[in-house]
C-alpha cells in the first residue's frame, strides 16, 4: 500500500497495479465523465468546427461550405499584412516586461515591513479583478483630451500633452499601459507569494555566514521566484500574441492599434470570411501551443502553476 | 464587443440594390407568409437598444390592442450585425428581424419568408427591390432615407456663408471660412464610433445616374479616380481631414456627444444620413439651442447644375422562415410600416408608396434637390459588387479603410492621398480580375 | 498581459510533501525577521525611495478610477465645467447612481447574475473537485491526456470559436435562457481543477487508504473525506471563479439578448447608447459594477490572495 502510494507519488504510471479491494479500474471515468462531455461539448466539438471551417471558403452564413483546402492557410503565410499585426504585440511584451520588473520590485519591498502592508498589497492587486468593460470606460475617460490624465499632466505644468489615442506613436503605448495597470497585480500577487514561502531560517543562516543583501537575493529569493518568473514570461509572450479585449473596447483596433485577434474577427464579420478567419484561429493556437511546449522544455521540472 | 452605439436612426444600408429585374414570370406569386391565424407570442429583433423600453413598448400597446392575440417581446441588440450573424446558423433570430448586410441576396430565401412578389409589393411600398430575389420581396424597409450634410446654420451665417456649396472646392472653402470666423470645428468625423464613415458611401446616387452603380463602383478598375463617386467623396473627406478642417482628436469622438456639439454649434457640420435631422435638433433643443438651428445641405456636387441625393431604404424588416408564428409575424411587419408612424417619427421618408415626403427635407425642397433612386443590379449580378468587396478587402460599407483614410489624411499613417487612392484601385482592380467580370 | 491561464500540466510531487505550505502570514513573519538585516532597504535614504515609490504607484492605480467615482457625483453641468480632478460640489448627489440603476435595468442585472453565479459555482464545484479526485487519487492511463485536454482549452481563444458554441448551445436548447450562461461558465474550468489539484495533494493519502480498508467505496472517499477537507479550495474557486463569471459580459450578450435576462456587466451597455455623451452617468454605472467587487474583494481579501499564490508557491 505505502509502495503503491510511493509509486503514484512519483509518478509512474504503473498500469493497472491494483489489487483487489481498490474498485474497477472504469472507476476514475466516473468521475470524469460529466467535467469531460463538458469540455467536449463546449470546447472540443466548436475547436474541431474551427479546425474544418479553416479548410473551407465559409462566409459565415451559408448552409453550405465550400472546402478549399490549403488556400487560407497558404493566404496567411503568404500575405505579408497577416503577420505585421505581430508588430503591435512588440507594444505589449515590452509593457509585459515593465510589468514584471515592477511586480518583482513591489513584491521584494512589501515583503518585509513596511507600514500599511496590506493597504499597499490590496491597491495594487485590485484592478485584475475589476470588470473589463468597466476599465475600458475608465481609461477612456482617463486619456481622452481634457481627461483625467492632461488634467494631472497641467498640475505639473505640462500644457501641451499629446493625443494619447490619437498619435498613432503613442496609442498602442496607451493601451499596453492600460494593460499593464490591469494586470499588474497578478504578478504581483504571485511573487508575493513565491519570496513569501522561502522557509525564514534561509536568512537567518545567510546572515551567520555573514551574506551580504544582495547575495541573500541572489542566492535565496532569485532561486526561489525563478520558476514564477519562467512562467510569467512565458504566459507574457502568449498574451501578447492574443490580445484583444482592451484595445478592441478602447479603440477598435482603429490608429494602427489592430492586433492579430481583431483582424480575425474583423475577416469574419466584416468580409464575411469565416473559412479565413478560422484558419488564423488555428495558426494563433498553434503558436500559442509552440510557445507553450519551448516553456515546458525550458522549464521541464516546474510543478508550478499560476491560477 | 466595441462600445459601440449602434444606435442610430438608421444603419447605413448597403447602396446596393441587390434586386433582379421585375421581369421574371410571376411564379404564382401571391402571399406566401400570411398564412394561418394572427395569433401566438412573437419576439422581435431590432437595433434600437436606445428607443426599445421607450417608443416600442408604446408600439407594441398599440399593436396589441388591434390583434389581442398576439403577444409581442422584443430583442434589442447592440452590435447587431456581429451577433446577429452569429445567431443565424441556428433557427433561433426571431420571428421579425432586420435584414443584415451580411446576408447575400441568393441566401435571402434560407433565413426569410418571402413576402410577396416585386410587382404586387411594389404597388404599395418603395424600394423593395431592394431586399429581393428572383422576383420575391424578403424585406420591407423600417424608413427610407436620404442623404446630406447636416449642419448648424447659426454658424455657417456667423462664417459669412449665404450660398449651399456646390463643388467639394466650394465646401471646403466655406469650411475653412468657418474655421477662421468663428469658434467651431467645422466638420467632425466621428472616426472612433466608426459606423458613421460608413455614411459616405451611401450617397452613389448623388451622381445623378440611376443607373450608376451598374456602370461604375464594381465596373470600375478605378472607383477612387478622380471623377468617380468614391475618389470625389473619400477625396473630400481626405481633404478636410488632411487641411485640418476637423476635429483635433478624431480617435476619441464620440456619437453621442457630437449630437450636442452639433446643436450647440461646437461643430458645424457632419456627413450623416437624413434619419440624424430628428435626432440634431432633439439635441439642439435639449442643450438650450432650437431646432431651427439644424439645417440639411445636398452633398456638394451638382450635375447640370442640379443638386442630387439618394433615396434608399434603411434595415428592413423580415420574417424569420422557421418562425411559428409567420402571421403573426407577417401583421407585425405591414403594421410597422403603415400604422407604427416610424418613419414619420424619425424623420424618414415613408415605406408607403403614397406617404408624404417629411418636413425634416424642406431645406432640400428649397435647394430643388432631385432624388434619385438607384437601378438593381441585373439579374445574376446581384452578388458581384459584394464579392469584390471581400475580395479586395476594402469594406465599401464600412470604416475600417476609412479610419485608415482619416489616418494618413492628419499624417498619422504613411503616405497621402495619392498613393493611398492608387493603392485601393490597385486592390480594387485586382480583387475584379480575381472574381471575374 | 497575462490572463490568468495555467501553463505546465502538474506532476506528482517529487516527494510526498513533507509539510503543508507555509501559511503566507506564519512565513511573512520569519521572512521579515530574516529580512531586517537587509540594510540597504533599511537606511533612510532606501527607506525614502521605497514610499515614494509605492505612493507613485498608489497614485496609478487610484487617481483613474477615483476620477470616475468622482465624476459619478457630478451633475451634468458640473461635469462639463469642472476638471476632472475636482471633486464634486455634492457627494450626496446620487441622481445619476438612481439613473443608471434603472435604466441599466440593474436590479434584474443583480438578480440574474447571482441566480447565474450561485449555480455555475455549485457547477464547477463539483466539476473541479471529481476531476481533481480523479486525476490525483487514481492512476490509470490517459491521465495526463486528461489533464492535457483541460490545459488545451484555456488557450483556445474564445473569440474564435463562437460560432460553432453557439451552434451547440442552441442545439441544447439552451439559447436565450440562464442555463446557457452556466453551461458555459461551468464548461471549462482549469482553474478551478489546478487549484483542488494543489490542495488535494496536501491532503494525506493514508486517509483515503484507512477508508478503504474499512471497506469504503470510492464514491463515499470522494464525498465523506475529500470533499469536506477541499473546504478552503472550494472557498479559493468560489471567489476567483466568482469574480471571472461577475466581470464576463460577452457570453450574456450573446446567450441571453432577451430583455429580462440582463445581467450586470451588461447593464453598463443598456445605457452606454442612450447616455453615451453623458460622461457622468456612465460612470456612476462603472462605479456601480465596480462596487460589488470592491466590497468582496475587502471581505475576502486574505482568501484571495492565498488561493492565489498556494498553487504558485510549493
Amino acid at each position: 500500500m505505502a509502495v503503491l502510494t510511493g509509486v503514484l507519488a512519483r509518478g509512474r504510471t504503473s498500469g493497472s497495479g491494483r489489487g483487489p479491494g481498490h474498485g474497477l479500474p472504469v472507476t476514475p471515468w466516473l468521475f470524469l465523465i460529466v467535467p469531460l462531455g463538458l469540455l467536449v461539448l463546449f470546447t472540443y466539438v466548436p475547436v474541431a468546427n474551427m479546425v474544418w471551417y479553416g479548410f473551407t471558403s465559409w462566409d459565415g452564413l451559408d448552409p453550405v461550405k465550400e472546402p478549399v483546402g490549403l488556400d487560407n492557410y497558404v493566404r496567411i503565410f503568404t500575405d505579408p499584412q497577416m503577420f505585421e499585426v505581430f508588430f503591435v504585440s512588440l507594444y505589449y511584451l515590452a509593457g509585459a516586461a515593465v510589468q514584471l520588473v515592477l511586480a518583482l520590485y513591489f513584491a521584494t519591498v512589501l515583503s518585509f515591513d513596511t507600514r500599511f502592508r496590506n493597504f499597499f498589497k490590496g491597491v495594487l492587486f485590485f484592478p485584475y479583478l475589476i470588470n473589463g468593460v468597466a476599465i475600458g470606460l475608465v481609461f477612456l475617460f482617463l486619456l481622452r483630451p481634457g481627461g483625467t490624465l492632461d488634467a494631472t499632466l497641467a498640475l505639473v505644468g505640462v500644457s501641451e500633452p499629446p493625443q494619447w489615442l490619437g498619435d498613432p506613436s503613442l496609442v498602442n503605448v496607451s493601451l499596453a499601459a492600460t494593460s499593464v495597470w490591469r494586470y499588474l497585480g497578478l504578478n504581483f500577487v504571485l511573487f508575493l507569494g513565491a519570496i513569501q514561502s522561502i522557509p525564514g531560517e534561509l536568512y537567518e543562516a545567510a546572515d551567520l555566514d555573514g551574506a551580504t543583501s544582495w547575495q541573500k537575493f541572489r542566492y535565496i529569493i532569485a532561486p526561489a521566484i525563478r520558476p514564477i518568473i519562467g512562467l510569467t514570461t512565458i504566459l507574457a509572450i502568449s498574451g501578447s500574441l492574443s490580445v484583444f479585449e482592451i484595445p478592441w473596447i478602447m479603440t477598435g483596433g482603429a490608429n494602427g492599434s489592430t492586433t492579430f485577434v481583431i483582424q480575425t474577427v474583423q475577416q469574419a464579420f466584416q468580409f464575411n470570411k469565416f473559412g479565413l478567419a478560422s484558419a488564423m484561429a488555428v495558426v494563433l493556437l498553434l503558436i500559442v501551443l509552440l510557445v507553450t511546449w519551448i516553456q515546458r522544455r525550458l522549464f521541464p521540472d516546474e510543478r508550478v502553476d499560476l491560477t | 464587443m466595441r462600445l459601440r452605439n449602434h444606435l442610430r436612426g438608421g444603419a447605413v444600408v448597403a447602396a446596393v440594390a441587390l434586386t433582379v429585374s421585375a421581369c421574371s414570370a410571376q411564379a404564382g406569386g401571391g402571399d406566401t407568409s400570411g398564412e394561418g391565424e394572427v395569433a401566438g407570442e412573437i419576439t422581435v429583433i431590432t437595433q434600437r437598444t436606445d428607443i426599445v423600453d421607450t417608443v416600442f413598448q408604446e408600439y407594441k400597446a398599440e399593436f396589441e390592442a388591434e390583434y389581442p392575440d398576439v403577444t409581442v417581446n422584443f430583442e434589442a441588440i447592440t452590435d447587431y450585425e456581429g451577433e446577429i450573424a452569429v445567431r443565424m446558423n441556428t433557427d433561433d433570430y426571431g420571428d421579425v428581424l432586420l435584414i443584415p448586410n451580411s446576408v447575400q441576396p441568393d441566401q435571402f430565401a434560407t433565413f426569410f419568408e418571402p413576402l410577396g412578389s416585386v410587382e404586387e409589393m411594389g404597388q404599395e411600398y418603395r424600394l423593395v427591390e431592394e431586399k429581393a430575389y428572383d422576383g420575391q420581396v424578403y424585406g420591407l424597409s423600417i424608413t427610407v432615407n436620404t442623404q446630406g450634410l447636416v449642419y448648424n446654420k447659426k454658424v455657417w451665417e456667423e462664417a459669412g456663408i449665404t450660398d449651399l456649396p456646390a463643388t467639394p472646392d466650394e465646401f471646403l472653402d466655406d469650411l475653412r471660412a468657418i474655421s477662421q470666423n468663428t469658434d467651431a470645428v467645422p466638420y467632425y468625423t466621428n472616426y472612433a464610433d466608426g459606423w458613421p464613415l460608413s455614411q459616405w458611401d451611401g450617397n452613389r446616387g448623388a451622381m445623378g445616374d440611376p443607373a450608376y452603380q451598374n456602370t461604375h463602383v464594381a465596373h470600375s478598375d478605378t472607383p477612387w479616380a478622380e471623377d468617380e463617386w468614391h475618389g470625389i467623396s473619400d477625396g473630400l473627406l481626405y481633404d478636410v481631414v488632411a487641411e485640418g478642417l476637423s476635429e483635433e482628436d478624431p480617435t476619441t469622438t464620440n456619437w453621442e456627444e457630437s449630437k450636442t456639439l452639433l446643436g450647440t454649434g461646437q461643430v458645424a457640420t457632419m456627413l450623416l444620413g437624413s434619419w440624424a435631422i430628428t435626432q440634431m435638433r432633439q439635441a439642439a433643443e435639449d442643450a438650450g439651442g432650437s431646432a431651427e438651428d439644424i439645417g440639411y445641405m445636398p452633398f456638394p456636387y451638382q450635375v447640370d447644375g442640379t443638386f442630387h441625393a439618394q433615396v434608399a431604404g434603411d434595415y428592413k424588416n423580415a420574417i424569420n422562415v422557421n418562425s411559428e408564428h409567420k402571421a403573426a409575424a407577417r401583421a407585425w411587419i405591414d403594421w410597422f410600416a403603415k400604422e407604427s408612424g416610424y418613419a414619420h417619427d424619425e424623420g424618414g421618408i415613408s415605406p408607403l408608396l403614397d406617404g408624404p415626403m417629411p418636413e425634416t427635407l424642406g431645406d432640400f425642397e428649397a435647394a430643388g434637390v432631385e432624388y434619385v433612386e438607384l437601378e438593381p443590379a441585373p439579374q445574376g449580378k446581384e452578388s458581384y459588387e459584394a464579392d469584390v468587396v471581400a475580395a479586395a478587402e476594402i469594406d465599401l460599407y464600412g470604416n475600417i479603410y476609412r479610419q485608415q483614410l482619416v489616418d494618413v489624411a492628419r499624417g498619422a499613417g504613411g503616405g497621402d492621398k495619392e498613393s493611398f487612392f492608387a493603392d485601393l484601385n490597385q486592390r480594387w482592380a485586382d480583387a475584379r480580375a480575381s472574381v471575374g467580370e | 498581459m497575462t490572463d490568468h491561464t495555467t501553463i505546465g500540466l502538474p506532476r506528482p510531487p517529487a516527494r510526498p510533501p513533507a509539510r503543508p505550505a507555509a501559511r503566507p502570514d506564519l512565513a511573512r513573519h520569519r521572512l521579515a525577521r530574516g529580512w531586517r538585516a537587509l540594510s540597504p532597504l533599511t537606511t533612510p535614504l532606501g527607506i525614502t525611495v521605497k514610499y515614494t515609490s509605492l505612493l507613485i504607484a498608489v497614485a496609478c492605480a487610484l487617481i483613474p478610477l477615483i476620477t470616475v467615482f468622482m465624476a459619478a457625483f457630478k451633475t451634468r453641468e458640473e461635469f462639463a465645467t469642472s476638471d476632472p480632478l475636482a471633486p464634486p460640489g455634492d457627494w450626496f448627489n446620487l441622481e445619476n447612481f438612481v439613473v443608471a440603476f434603472t435604466r441599466g435595468g440593474m436590479l434584474q442585472g443583480f438578480l440574474n447574475t447571482t441566480i447565474i453565479l450561485a449555480v455555475s459555482l455549485v457547477g464547477t464545484i463539483l466539476i473541479g473537485t471529481m476531476t481533481a479526485y480523479a486525476v490525483d487519487r487514481f492512476d490509470f492511463r490517459g491521465r495526463r491526456l486528461v489533464m492535457g485536454a483541460f490545459l488545451l482549452a484555456t488557450l483556445v481563444p474564445a473569440v474564435t470559436t463562437q460560432v460553432a458554441t453557439f451552434q451547440v448551445v442552441n442545439g441544447l436548447g439552451l439559447f436565450n435562457t440562464r442555463w446557457a450562461a452556466i453551461v458555459l461558465f461551468m464548461g471549462t474550468d482549469i482553474v478551478s481543477i489546478y487549484i483542488f489539484l494543489q490542495f488535494m495533494r496536501s491532503i494525506p493519502r493514508s486517509l483515503d487508504e484507512a477508508a478503504m480498508l474499512d471497506g469504503a467505496g470510492r464514491l463515499t472517499i470522494y464525498a465523506r473525506i475529500i470533499f469536506p477537507l477541499l473546504r478552503p479550495a472550494i472557498a479559493t474557486v468560489v471567489i476567483i471563479k466568482g469574480i471571472a463569471i461577475y466581470n464576463e459580459y460577452y457570453i450574456p450578450f450573446l446567450y441571453m439578448p432577451s430583455r429580462d435576462l440582463g445581467v450586470v456587466s451588461t447593464s453598463l451597455f443598456r445605457f452606454m447608447g442612450p447616455f453615451g455623451a453623458q460622461w457622468e452617468i456612465i460612470s456612476a454605472g462603472a462605479v456601480l459594477v465596480i462596487i460589488p467587487t470592491l466590497i468582496a474583494f475587502l471581505l475576502l481579501q486574505r482568501q484571495i490572495y492565498s488561493g492565489l499564490t498556494s498553487g504558485a508557491t510549493k
